[in-house]
Formats: structure tokens, C-alpha cells, sequence
């Protein structure tokens, strides 16, 4: 089953067309990364599937059921969740309250919530940091958070924004497992990442975007000898012929 | 004794004492003052379930007041309803009113919102000011209204001393008291905290929270409109300036953001320290230096924001946790010493 389909997908801004006649489509359980240089346009396509903009064009499938202009919150309750680029803690709530926002899309119980929430903090091993604020932890833990809340809200895919922006090299590893170990759990994962050590091993597949254009598609490999996308990210001159 | 235990007793002994006092003190001034007092802290409290839990500023909330007041005194006294009733009415017309002014006023955000709450309600009380009739309703336009003392009792909320008006403010604080602690602790309340704090990744986990915000102003009016039928019974007066006013919804704002925004104790904590300090201020220079206690006001409320951003309730939950383990953890820290040395 397509977990999500993307078709002909593209948003304007005033004058300027954002993402531009982008296709994709995910099977269930895969890890599709999707790259592209800076104001390529992939957060702005990030958002259109989470809901957050309408699309000007295309249509979004989600589960085989399109979603082009449901609400965030709707989405996140089918079992579409995300995490932001720039990381948006509940600052001055503890650990376990980020995680139980999440954990209350499933239940109206507040124990259930606080179990859920436990579980995911195990999971990413932040059970011990649990009652510490949020806005008083590293970088590299908030990006954890960030993932657990939206775990916590028990999704089918997880659309996943540079959650790796800004780690140390040992810490890039740590995230590739967790991805890794969500992706076991049954979760699909679409992510964003300019970490190219990270992506080009997590990946099933990979695509590129360029001026909100798709140049390029296929395993990592494939992708990173493919003239177009080293123009893209090189510039003419470092195409090797 | 448990840490729980110690609690729970802090707890009863407020109780007592606040449900023990009107025997003690027997001057009606002092009285007086204590129940405005429980007044404010309870207009707060209903306040902080928008003000404090869902983020936003809203600084119109004596328009609802209002809407309590008159719709409770009209009904009684055209049509003879007991104020218990009007009471209720009044409510449920202030969430009507509260829900009006939410839509399209929480897609704002920040100072728009604070500045459209004030627009509402200063809109609700020019048009009070200048209307005498509604249909049959008769507002009486600036010259207010006045309920006679004619019938004294429990059913027509009305009595000649003031202990039982202290013993009913008392009761409705305390409800709004838990009702607020059981918001706080339900998913709503984790909601509302969500969507105030970062409103974009609230949306993104589940939460709609234009819709949680409506959910607590509607509460939060419902509960404000029965203070302003308290209110009326309790001056027997009423009139645009005294029920609507521009200056009630600010010292309630005041009260919360030195008392401590979004916690249970600190509008209670807020009222405390402030409502004294105005009555005071009236009672002692009112003929001298009118509006002293606005300037004084002003001075603790920066002197709080500078040196506790977070309003009074923290560091006294801190030094009150501190002397729970002091008491409770005594005997557990003498061990840990031992076995250290």
C-alpha cells in the first residue's frame, strides 16, 4: 500500500512558486530522504502534506485518502505527525508534559497519556530527564523531544524536518539508530536532512528538489553520481565527464 | 507525618481560618474589604483559565461582569426572578457574548489580541452607557440601577449583614478553585498550556487550539458573569462605570501577572497582596492623593515583573516545598548525613 502520494504538488507564494510540480510516493515502512540545497523548497512541501499550507496545485493522498486541505490537528489524529526544523519545546513544561501533549491525541485519560509518554521517553532514552523544563535542555535532546512528541502521538509516517541540524558526529549516529529503530517499529519515515553521511545510510530511497523542481529520484547511491544533482549542489564546473 | 499528609493539613487550616474569621473579626470595614478581596481572586481565577492557561491577554473581561450583573438584577426586578436565576442566565448570556468575541478575536495574537478584548469591552460598555431601553429591558443608560432593599434572605440573595455575602464569595472561590486544578491536571488543560505556549507544534501534535481556547472563555465568562450578579447583590447598585469598567479588567490582569499567570495559586496569591494594598491606599490618602494605589500598583507590578517574571506564586511554592521537606525529610537527611560522615 502507498502510504502517501504525492501528485503534480505546488504552492505559490505571491510570485513565486515555491514547489513546482512535485511528485512522490512512499511505500509503507520505507525511508524516503528528500535533499536539496538551501530554499530549494522541501520544508515548504513538508508543510503542505502536514497541513499547515493549502496547496495551490496537485493533490496529496495520505493512507489512499486525499488530505489536501484537512487541518493539522485532523492529520496528526489520522496518524500523520511531524517534527519542526527549528525546535518548538513547551519550554517551560517538563520533559514528560512535552511528551504527554503528544500522547493525549489517542486518549482523553490522563494515565494512559502518562504511560504512553514513559514508554516513548524509553524508547529515546530520555527517561531520566524527564522532569527537567524543556527550554533547559542541549540541542541534541530537544531534536530527540521533538521526535518523542510526535511519536507519542502514535503515527503511521513521520515527516521528519533536519532532525539532525546542528549535532555533534557521535550524536548524527545516535539519531541514525532511533530513525532506524522507528522505522522497525512500522512507522514510515519521510525525512529532510543535510547531513549526507546520515542520509545517504538511511535511506531507502532519495529525491531531489531544486528550485521546488524534483531533478532527481533512486537509491542514494544512484542519486549522488547524478549529473543534475551535482550541478545543483557544485555548480557546472564540478560535473565529471 | 507524610509530605501528603502535611499537605492536606495546610490545606484544612486555611480552611478554617478563612471559614473562622468573620467570628473573630466583627468590624464590617475589615469584612468589607475581605470580601472584595475573595471577589477579585475569584474573577482572577475564572480570568486565568484564558489569561494564564491558554496564553493569551485578555484585558476586557469586565464586560462580562457586566453582562452577569445587569441581566441578573433586570430579571429580578422586572420580573421579579430570584438573582440565583439570573445568576445562571447571565452566565450562559456571557458565553454567548464570550464566544462572539472569541472568534474572530483568537486569530490575533500577542498585543492585537489584548488590544481587540479591550475594544470589546469597552464598545459593551458605551453601548450600556447610552441605552435606556432594550424592548422591554430597561437598562437605565448611565444613571445604573438600583435594587431596593426591600426582601432579605437566601432566596432573593440579598441579607442585612455581610458574613453571609462572605460565606457565599468564600464557597464560589473555592469552586473556582477545583474547577481550575481539574482543568489543570486534564487533557484540556495540557491542551490549552500546548497551544499557549507554542501554538504551531500544539496544532501539529492533535491539538485545535482555537477551539480549546474558545472551550475556556467560555467557561471563564460563564464563571466571571455569576461574580457580576454577586457584585450587584452586594452593592445594590449598579451602573456602567462601577460594573463594566476599563479599570476592572486591568487590576484583575494586574492581580494575575503579579500573583503568577497560569498556576492555581497565583491569582489567590495576587488578590492577596494587591487588594490590601488598594483599599488601604483609598482608605488612608483617597482624600489626598486620589488614585495612590493605581501609582503603587504600578510600582510592585514592575518590581515583580524585573525580579520574578513568573509572578509571586513561584518563589513561595518554592520556600512552602522547601518547608514541607524540612519537615517531612528531616529524619531522612540526618540518615544520608550518617552514612556520608
Amino acid at each position: 500500500m502507498k502510504i502517501l502520494e504525492v501528485n503534480n504538488l505546488s504552492k505559490d507564494f505571491g510570485g513565486l512558486r515555491a514547489v513546482d510540480n512535485l511528485s512522490l510516493a512512499m511505500e509503507q515502512g520505507e525511508i524516503l530522504g528528500l535533499i536539496g540545497p538551501n530554499g530549494a523548497g522541501k520544508s515548504t512541501a513538508f508543510n503542505c502534506i502536514a497541513g499547515v499550507y493549502p496547496p495551490t496545485e496537485g493533490t496529496i493522498r495520505f493512507c489512499e485518502e486525499r488530505i489536501n486541505n484537512r487541518k493539522p490537528w485532523d492529520l496528526c489524529k489520522q496518524g500523520l505527525a511531524r517534527t519542526f526544523q527549528i525546535v518548538k519545546p513547551f519550554s517551560s513544561k517538563t520533559v514528560l508534559y512535552n511528551v504527554m501533549v503528544g500522547s493525549f491525541a489517542n486518549t482523553d485519560r490522563k494515565s494512559t497519556a502518562r504511560d504512553k509518554a514513559l514508554d516513548v521517553l524509553d524508547f529515546l532514552h530520555l527517561a531520566d530527564k524527564r522532569d527537567l523544563p524543556a527550554g533547559s535542555m542541549t540541542i541534541a535532546d530537544r531534536k530527540r523531544l521533538e521526535i518523542g512528541r510526535a511519536l507519542a502521538t502514535e503515527p503511521k509516517l513521520i515527516l521528519l524536518d533536519e532532525v539532525m541540524a546542528g549535532l555533534r558526529p557521535t550524536e548524527v549516529d545516535e539519531m541514525v539508530d532511533i530513525i532506524r529503530k522507528v522505522r522497525d517499529s512500522g512507522i514510515s519515515v519521510f525525512l529532510i536532512e543535510h547531513i549526507m553521511r546520515a542520509i545517504m545510510a538511511l535511506s531507502d530511497r532519495l529525491a531531489v528538489i531544486h528550485f521546488g523542481k524534483k531533478i532527481a529520484e533512486g537509491a542514494p547511491k544512484d542519486v549522488a553520481a547524478d549529473e543534475n544533482v551535482i550541478k545543483a549542489y557544485l555548480g557546472d564546473e564540478y560535473v565529471v565527464s | 507525618m507524610t509530605r501528603h499528609q502535611l499537605q492536606i493539613l495546610s490545606l484544612v487550616l486555611v480552611g478554617v481560618v478563612s471559614f473562622g474569621l468573620p467570628l473573630v473579626l466583627r468590624s464590617p470595614t475589615y469584612l468589607h474589604i475581605l470580601i472584595l478581596l475573595y471577589l477579585y481572586a475569584y474573577l482572577t481565577s475564572s480570568w486565568n483559565l484564558v489569561g494564564g492557561f491558554a496564553g493569551v491577554l485578555p484585558l476586557g473581561h469586565a464586560a462580562f461582569v457586566g453582562i452577569g450583573a445587569y441581566t441578573s438584577t433586570i430579571l429580578s426586578l422586572q420580573y421579579g426572578l430570584s438573582p440565583w436565576i439570573g445568576m445562571i442566565v447571565g452566565g450562559i448570556l456571557a458565553v454567548l457574548v464570550g464566544i462572539l468575541i472569541g472568534l474572530p478575536t483568537f486569530k490575533m495574537r500577542g498585543a492585537y489580541f489584548a488590544l481587540a478584548t479591550i475594544a470589546f469591552g469597552e464598545g459593551i460598555r458605551v453601548m450600556v452607557e447610552n441605552i435606556d431601553y432594550i424592548g422591554p429591558l430597561k437598562l437605565n443608560g448611565p444613571r445604573g440601577l438600583e435594587i431596593p432593599p426591600l426582601k432579605t434572605g437566601l432566596t432573593h440573595f440579598m441579607f442585612a449583614g455581610k458574613e453571609p455575602y462572605y460565606y457565599i464569595i468564600l464557597v464560589m472561590l473555592i469552586l473556582v478553585i477545583t474547577i481550575t486544578y481539574l482543568i489543570s491536571q486534564s487533557k484540556l488543560g495540557y491542551y490549552l498550556n500546548a497551544g499557549g505556549e507554542e501554538p504551531e507544534a500544539a496544532m501539529a501534535l492533535g491539538v485545535n487550539v482555537v477551539r480549546c481556547k474558545l472551550i475556556a472563555l467560555a467557561m471563564s465568562s460563564f464563571l466571571t458573569a455569576l461574580a457580576g450578579t454577586f457584585w450587584a447583590q452586594f452593592t445594590l447598585f449598579i451602573h456602567p462605570k462601577s460594573v463594566i469598567s476599563l479599570d476592572m479588567s486591568f487590576e484583575i490582569a494586574f492581580i494575575a501577572l503579579i500573583g503568577g499567570r497560569g498556576s492555581i495559586a497565583g491569582p489567590v496569591l495576587g488578590a492577596l497582596l494587591l487588594r490590601p494594598v488598594s483599599d488601604f491606599s483609598r482608605i488612608y490618602f483617597g482624600d489626598k492623593l486620589p488614585g495612590l494605589h493605581l501609582i503603587i500598583f504600578g510600582v510592585v507590578l514592575i518590581l515583580v515583573m524585573l525580579y520574578q517574571p513568573r509572578g509571586l506564586q513561584e518563589p513561595l511554592t518554592r520556600a512552602y516545598n522547601r518547608l514541607l521537606d524540612r519537615l517531612t525529610g528531616a529524619r531522612a537527611e540526618q540518615a544520608l548525613g550518617r552514612s556520608r560522615a
